[in-house]
């Protein structure tokens, strides 16, 4: 991968990291694709497979994967209309759980890049540290990985998938108002 | 034993002490008079369809193991080695035939025997009764429309009699077509700082939110097609007994979502659904309600199914299933999921916003003088009456706060009686 490639593809992620942060949701929408699959699994906490703690019975039931698929119940399973309605419901003065609104600070980080399915397509791994502060004292820590595609459109990178695995299985907190 | 319970309800007055969400002495005595000795929910039986298959939950705060055996029947037993009290599964599911402690290494097997103990020759002079030191069993455990139930009371009644009239509507979320129901794979977890029994009243009969807390949620399209068409005034609340409370919509009411695949699935089921389910449903559509104490469950909307655990007076660990007719077609069964997870998950348009009203529900009750005035539950006192056709008490208008009271009632109830002759 190009030097030039992996700063553009840097530089891309932390404007985009300040537009969530300065809660320009609109400005965000644009740099999706239209057609962008926007998902976070659910993390389950499984034995693994080598485990000690169990013998198995039927070897068949394994779930091998502690990152849920994609026809299990995930956190969210967005496509850009979905994600506009979420954006739109902030707007209606009632969104009680952002309203006083989170100030959210995202810390993109690790991030690798390497060459997408098509010609125009990169994949781009990186690691995020996203703190959520709001009202007088709550304050939460959503941690983990983005596996993204970015595609030029128009010269202009755009996230055309964007799968978000948070660390924890039971979500320490009390909802997931924001995006990452 | 029993903390002083007079004057926290006042049903007949329509009040609640702010005291029973946040003081530890009550909360203490919840763990043993209620969550000791009531019907809880378990799991699904669609998450352990094979031998081995198990889920870890709770009951109260005690750790849970439920697992089919070899022989393919159903236990539930304390998730808790008998020898020193390690929690023993520490998954939340997968397929076992042993289980192995991890601190010394009992083995048991998935019917709970305990099967092997290091150095019981040598240490032990072979001077253990085995069959003493298995894991401990739930006291009851039933199920009905594939809701796994268990008590750790031997004494409590049989599930069909702690259910008793809630049974039909439970029918129509969970029974409505032949083969009843299955689970999206996966539960949301997580953690809202609320007192459990805020969430569990909401889903007994909260119409009176909807119009506010979610209007944001209906406004920008999350639920259902309501522009089109408003509820009428046909809906109802109706407490069965038991503590056990639905609330209903008109029987023409729309609470589906605007999603082509629901509308057309649901429309070419009616006429099947409704011979099934019988002329009660040309009087109302249940579509949310909570089993006392602290199983909820939704049809509008979405299609979910809640345990609201309780962790300590101001901390609750929401799990939410998505559970959809087993005869539905694959993007019928795909529409749902989507459906529930955008309106009802932790992220969900609509269930955002109840988080953050529960908690300052909970969090202002810990001031001394805030928790000295009562909460007001009086909505609609007087109106409503026992209507046979629909099995309980039923109020003359969709926005009431009837069930709220019946919830309570009973919550005040259990809370006091030490055996359940006398409740
Ligand atoms: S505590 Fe389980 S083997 Fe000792
Ligand atoms: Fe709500």
């Amino acid at each position: 991968m190009r030097d030039e490639t992996i700063r553009e593809v840097e530089q891309f992620l932390y404007r985009e990291a300040r537009i969530l942060d300065n809660r320009r949701f609109r400005d965000w929408l644009e740099l999706l694709t239209d057609d962008v699959h926007y998902w976070m699994p659910i993390r389950s906490n499984l034995y693994p497979v080598n485990s000690k703690a169990i013998s198995v019975l039927d070897g068949s039931r394994l779930e091998e994967s502690e990152v849920s698929s994609d026809h299990d119940l995930a956190l969210m399973d967005e496509d850009k209309d979905s994600l506009t309605r979420r954006i739109d419901r902030l707007d209606t003065g009632m969104a009680w759980a952002e309203d006083p609104p989170s100030r959210t600070r995202h810390i993109i980080t690790n991030i690798e890049v390497e060459a997408g399915d098509s010609q125009d397509e990169l994949r781009v791994y990186s690691n995020f540290f996203m703190y959520r502060t709001r009202a007088e004292t709550e304050q939460d820590f959503y941690i983990g990985s983005r596996e993204d595609v970015l595609r030029r459109v128009n010269g202009q990178l755009r996230v055309a998938s964007r799968k978000i695995v948070l660390d924890q299985t039971v979500l320490l907190a009390k909802n997931l108002s924001n995006f990452f | 034993m029993v903390a002083d319970l007079k004057g926290l309800v006042d049903i007949d007055q329509g009040l609640l002490s702010r005291r029973i969400f946040i003081e530890p002495d009550i909360y203490q005595q919840e763990m043993e008079q209620i969550f000791a000795r009531c019907w809880l929910f378990l799991c699904h039986e669609t998450q352990i369809p094979k031998p081995g298959d198990y889920f870890t939950t709770y009951m109260g705060e005690d750790p849970v193991l439920v697992v089919r055996d070899s022989g393919g029947r159903i236990n539930a037993f304390l998730n808790v080695c008998a020898h020193r009290g390690n929690k023993l599964c520490r998954a939340e599911s997968g397929n076992a035939a042993s289980f192995i402690c991890a601190y010394h290494g009992w083995a048991y097997s998935n019917d709970g025997k305990l099967q092997a103990v290091p150095n019981l020759k040598d240490a032990y002079y072979d001077d253990l009764d085995q069959s003493k030191w298995g894991l401990t069993p739930v006291a009851q455990m039933d199920t009905y429309n594939g809701l796994i139930f268990a008590t750790f009371d031997p004494d409590a009644p049989p599930l069909d009699d702690y259910l008793g009239d809630v049974k039909w509507y439970l029918d129509v979320f969970f029974n409505r077509r032949e083969g009843g129901v299955e689970v999206i794979g996966g539960v949301h977890k997580w953690m809202a700082p609320c007192n459990w029994k805020l969430p569990a009243d909401n889903f007994c009969g909260d119409g009176y939110h909807t119009g506010w807390s979610h209007l944001s949620a209906v406004q920008s399209g999350f639920g259902g097609d309501f522009r089109v068409k408003t509820a009428s005034a046909g809906g109802k609340s109706v407490a069965t007994g038991n503590g056990h409370c639905i609330l209903t919509l008109g029987p023409d009411d729309p609470s589906d979502p605007a999603v082509p695949e629901i509308l057309d699935y649901e429309e070419s089921i009616a006429a099947e659904v409704r011979k099934r389910m019988g002329p009660r449903l040309d009087l109302v559509k249940p579509h949310v309600g909570t089993l006392f104490p602290n199983f909820s469950m939704l049809r509008s909307v979405a299609r979910v199914f809640r345990v609201w655990h309780p962790r300590g007076p101001d901390k609750t660990e929401i799990w939410n299933w998505v559970f959809v007719d087993k005869a539905a077609p694959p993007e019928v069964k795909e529409a749902f999921r989507i459906v529930a997870l955008r309106a009802f998950g932790p992220g969900g348009g609509f269930e955002q916003d109840d988080m953050d009203n529960w908690q300052e529900c909970t969090q202002t009750a810990r001031g001394v003088v805030s928790r000295r005035y009562m909460s007001n539950i009086s909505m609609g006192l007087g109106h409503e009456s026992y209507d046979h056709d629909l099995m309980g008490w039923v109020s003359d208008y969709r926005l009431t706060e009837n069930n709220h009271r019946h919830f309570y009632d009973r919550w005040a109830q259990v809370m006091a009686s030490d055996s359940w002759a006398n409740l």
